[in-house]
């Protein structure tokens, strides 16, 4: 599982950072802090998931890797 | 093949209306996606409703602009940022942002709850209060004349100000905008008085931030300074207040989720994202088209007064599950309370710390609430506050 935001998308609603707060974080104007995609470690897939399903912009980018 | 948009009986601006407007959503979503609603002030305005068509207002400022003329409150200049379209908007936006972001609100934290601790001292041992009167409306007005940089003793002078713009008593259109354009004197003439004073003397306070902030590398004009107030004045004085309302409303009258809340306040945080999302306190955010354009099979012109029913959108069938149960566990949120794209609500972190830290304060010394017998409560319509919000204990 690997993740990412979408730094277009994201209008600084903030819910990523508040679910899922060992994956982002705010950046010092209140937007998800800018990251490349990385891979989720596995006892972080809650909320990874979290994060993705409460992004009201679907700026939350979740990629299931088939392997 | 696209026909006119109906006209439906509805206004969305009668107070019966206003108790229940989920199912009002409901029906509208179902039966007429698009329509002119008969109310005075959305005679000739288009009303969208589906989440679908909703995020394509929000998503599309090219399209459905958030230009001054898509709404009257008595400002005679655009308010900044709100009433203004990218690019311009971003740059302002952009020198706004860090003055609301999570981590200045941690700052703010023991303020609000020293302030909330003082409301409630003042009711806990009576056994009843009016929830709106002794704490919903304080609370957030307080502390927003306070960060704002306005005098406190003045907070009542301004309350009313505020609502002579949002709620004014007025019986005609013509009456109202009247009456909303004269209040809007007395809004400027009181920040053009407190602007001067900071220009001449920084305090710390957001009105000194924003004296002193540049962008494009230029400091705001004065006009500029006072068009962000203004926005600010608005937006501060009302909108906390009606969530405060909407969410203890909502507590009071279903005791399963409020003994929830006082039993565990982890849950706060995810009761207020919920209950913003159900009650969607503000519920509506305008728009004008720029060009002719067609929703939901629907034409609409060039020049159009779009009302976008965020209320509606947050409880579509169409992407939500179950949406009229209020549901704390939720696993998918992505509600639309603060609004969305650009102009995503300013305010929304400073909400968030302040419903929160009053619903952990209300719950750890009054946890045993209900409506007071026979009540009826009354909904503001627009902003949907709960002025008889009567709780005993």
């Amino acid at each position: 599982m690997r993740i990412r935001v979408d730094t277009e998308l994201c209008q600084g609603h903030g819910r990523c950072y508040m679910l899922a707060p060992d994956l982002f974080e705010a950046d010092d104007d209140g937007y998800s802090q800018p990251t490349a995609e990385r891979p989720v470690p596995s006892e972080l897939a809650d909320q990874a998931r979290r994060a993705f399903m409460n992004c009201p912009e679907d700026a939350v980018i979740l990629t299931e890797e088939t392997s | 093949m696209t026909d006119a948009a109906p006209d439906s009986h509805y206004t969305l601006e009668r107070p019966e209306e206003a108790v229940d407007p989920q199912s009002i959503y409901r029906d509208l979503r179902d039966n007429t996606p698009v329509v002119q609603l008969s109310g005075r002030s959305t005679t000739g305005t288009l009303t969208i409703s589906r989440h679908e068509d909703v995020m394509t207002a929000l998503r599309t400022p090219e399209l459905f602009s958030s230009d001054s003329s898509a709404v009257q409150i008595g400002n005679t200049r655009p308010l900044v940022p709100l009433q203004v379209d990218p690019p311009h908007h971003s740059k302002h936006r952009k020198a706004l942002d860090p003055l609301f972001a999570p981590k200045q609100m941690v700052k703010y934290e023991p303020r609000v709850r020293e302030l909330i601790r003082e409301l409630i001292d003042e009711v806990a041992d009576n056994g009843h209060c009016n929830f709106h009167n002794d704490i919903a409306e304080p609370l957030p007005s307080t502390i927003f004349v306070e960060l704002l940089g306005l005098p406190v003793s003045r907070v009542d002078e301004f309350l009313a100000l505020k609502d002579g713009i949002i709620r004014p008593p007025a019986r005609s259109l013509e009456e109202r905008y009247e009456m909303v354009k004269a209040t809007g004197q007395k809004i400027y003439a009181v920040l053009e008085e407190v602007v001067e004073a900071r220009m001449a003397e920084r305090q710390d306070d957001f009105l000194s931030t924003i004296i002193d902030a540049k962008v494009d590398g230029q400091p705001l004009s004065r006009d500029d300074v006072v068009d962000i107030g203004y926005l600010f004045f608005l937006a501060g004085l009302d909108t906390v207040s009606a969530s405060l309302d909407c969410i203890v409303a909502y507590l009071a009258q279903n005791p399963d989720h409020r003994q929830r809340v006082a039993d565990d306040p982890a849950i706060i945080p995810h009761a207020i994202e919920e209950l913003l999302r159900y009650e969607s306190p503000v519920p509506i955010v305008p728009r004008i088209t720029t060009a002719d354009t067609e929703m939901s099979g629907c034409p609409i012109a060039e020049g159009s007064r779009i009302t976008v029913l965020l209320g509606s959108a947050n409880t579509d069938e169409r992407v939500w599950d179950n949406p009229h149960q209020v549901d704390f566990d939720r696993e998918s949120n992505k509600h639309l309370g603060f609004g969305g794209g650009v102009h995503r609500c300013l305010g929304s972190h400073l909400a968030r710390m302040e419903l929160r830290v009053a619903l952990e304060e209300w719950h750890d010394r009054v946890p045993d609430y209900r409506l007071a017998d026979g009540l009826e409560l009354r909904y503001s319509p627009g902003i949907r506050q709960v002025d008889n919000l009567e709780l005993v204990w």
